[in-house]
């Protein structure tokens, strides 16, 4: 496979009058997890939907796995797997029959479905459940089985569009970390939609914001949370705060050292506080300043989504 | 033609599964032959020199394979109502074999409908005509006309945006291919301007044809047109679908 997994150009859907993507240039390396990022209508889904060859755009172009998404459509489904954003399994079969048919769909072999459904099956770990009608599974079950339906065909890329909304904490971490695995192990490239931060945050090597169907950011976790200037520590104690503010004004790394309006609090606005935090303390050793607490906070991608796609809330 | 197979054996292994479907299907089966053969026949007596249940069970058997493809056509609004036509849509397969699985086990649905019935219409004393090389034909015949009829079904549920609505368009068709045919009474009571509406009907063609082959009842048309027509007739209709199908599913 190319070095790149996905490249977009230009992308673009309109439905009528509406413009769902307005222009989408993107770019995933191979071996990556890419996170898409949105507020609700944004244009996440569209943009999944064009890539994964299931709507067609209404101008640009896109490469998944190297091939055209509309030239050679068949080449990438070939070679893709997909979750979509609602559950979309068949109540009324068993997870077995699920995959197997999922299998045969993509023409492997009765030996190649049997293998890969006993590995996919262990690692969501459904082995209980799996000859039992999807009806009866909870979403969680549900989510992962459609985890396990995307691999199926050991794809290049996989899709997934809001894999972890509406599970409980214990499903969410563990489909963060069979996606983590299988890009470690297998270097599958992932792209993903989601709505916690928290977790693009840990999980993406690359994330991209998408607003108004257009792509606004895009860059690693850490370097969009480092342009969002320093980390904040509010030091509680008593003694001469303003003293002490005026010496850690002094210091070069900080930005900025006020006293809280309550009279209580110095808050100090630096870069990677944690490792200054010694040097900022000697410094305030010789003034009569008692610390009762040290509070820690930095920037996530939450701030640094809320810049760019504003507070307002959308229908 | 493997995705074809393969969304064909997933219906059938649902059709199995699922009691209800099965189950209703036959006990409807027979009930029309039983009930609607039955009455009938007390009113009417023979048709053409030969008894009325002979006669009527060719038309049943078209009209059940005519529910048959609105059943189809329910699955696969279902499944694209419900989003598990994506997982078709994303697989490196022909959007036709999507229609042609889901038109397959519809036609296998009708075919083994049709068997219950004849079962309870030789037990009602129809008189089958020893005719094996006409029974193949008039097997082969219904399958094509099966699938004719589930592609017009498909083409309806491609466009339907609910289940009520895709119903109400249904009915629209089957009111006049029920009555609008020789299924029910011969064409010569007809009034001649019924007769050319009963001759535009493809289902006309299909039960005359088995009436022919199977029943040994004289072809009032020829069994070569009937072949024709049935076949133009699916052709389009699976024509149709495909077009409808493709265009509701690029949105």
């Amino acid at each position: 496979m190319a070095e790149t997994a996905i490249v977009a150009q230009g992308l673009r859907k309109h439905y009528g009058d509406t413009i769902a993507v307005d222009g989408i240039d993107l770019e995933v390396a191979a071996h990556s997890i890419y996170a898409l990022l949105g507020p609700n209508g944004a244009g996440k889904t569209t943009t999944i939907n064009m890539l994964t060859t299931l709507v067609p755009p209404s101008a640009g172009s896109a490469q998944v796995a190297g091939f055209d998404i509309v030239k050679a459509a068949d080449r990438v489904r070939e070679r893709i797997g997909v979750t979509f954003q609602d559950i979309v399994l068949d109540r009324d079969l068993t997870g077995r029959q699920l995959l197997d048919i999922h299998g045969r769909l993509y023409r492997q072999s009765a030996a190649e479905r049997r293998k890969r459904m006993a590995d996919l099956v262990d690692l969501v770990q459904l082995n209980d459940v799996i000859d039992r009608r999807v009806n009866t599974y909870s979403g969680g079950m549900k989510r992962r089985l459609e985890l396990a339906r995307g691999l199926m065909t050991d794809p290049e890329v996989l899709f997934l569009d809001e894999p972890t909304q509406g599970l409980d904490p214990q499903n969410r971490v563990g489909i963060w970390e069979y996606v983590r695995r299988l890009n470690k192990e297998r270097g599958l490239t992932v792209l993903l939609t989601t709505h916690y931060m928290d977790e693009a945050e840990e999980v993406a090597h690359q994330v991209g914001i998408i607003d108004h169907g257009k792509l606004i950011v895009s860059g690693t976790p850490a370097s969009l949370v480092s342009n969002e200037g320093g980390d904040l520590l509010r030091i509680t104690a008593s003694g001469d705060l303003e003293a002490a503010a005026a010496c850690f004004r002094q210091l070069p790394v900080v930005q900025s050292a006020e006293v809280s309006p309550s009279n209580k609090q110095i808050e100090v606005l630096l870069e990677h506080a944690n490792k200054h935090l010694a040097a900022l303390l000697a410094a305030s050793a010789q003034i009569d300043f008692q610390i009762e607490e040290i509070l820690l906070s930095r920037p996530t991608l939450a701030d640094v989504f809320l810049r760019y796609t504003g507070r307002a809330l959308r229908d | 033609m493997h995705a074809t197979f393969t969304i064909w054996s997933k219906h059938m292994a649902k059709f199995v599964r699922n009691g209800e479907e099965s189950v209703g299907l036959a006990l409807q089966s027979v009930l029309w032959v039983v009930l609607f053969g039955v009455g009938m026949r007390g009113m009417v007596g023979e048709i053409n020199g030969s008894d009325y249940m002979s006669y009527v069970l060719p038309g049943i058997i078209a009209l059940s394979a005519l529910g048959g493809a609105a059943g189809g056509g329910i699955i696969l609004l279902d499944e694209r109502l419900r989003g598990i036509m994506k997982e078709y849509l994303v697989a490196p397969i022909p959007r036709l074999s999507i229609l042609l699985g889901n038109a397959a086990s519809t036609a296998t649905k009708s075919l083994l409908q049709a068997l219950v019935m004849l079962i309870a219409g030789l037990l009602m004393g129809a008189q089958l005509s020893f005719n094996p090389l006409g029974w193949l034909g008039a097997i082969v015949l219904l399958i094509i006309f099966a699938i004719g009829f589930a592609g017009l079904a498909l083409a309806v549920a491609s466009v339907s945006r609910t289940i009520m609505g895709y119903h109400g368009m249904i009915f629209l068709f089957n009111i006049p291919l029920l009555f609008a045919s020789n299924a029910l009474y011969p064409i010569d009571v007809l009034p001649s301007w019924m007769r050319w509406i009963v001759l535009v009907n493809p289902t006309t063609y299909l039960i005359d044809a088995i009436r022919t082959l199977a029943f040994g009842s004289p072809a009032s048309l020829s069994l070569w047109l009937s072949f024709s027509v049935i076949s133009i007739f699916t052709v389009i209709s699976m024509w149709l679908a495909l077009i409808a199908f493709k265009r509701s599913v690029r949105m």
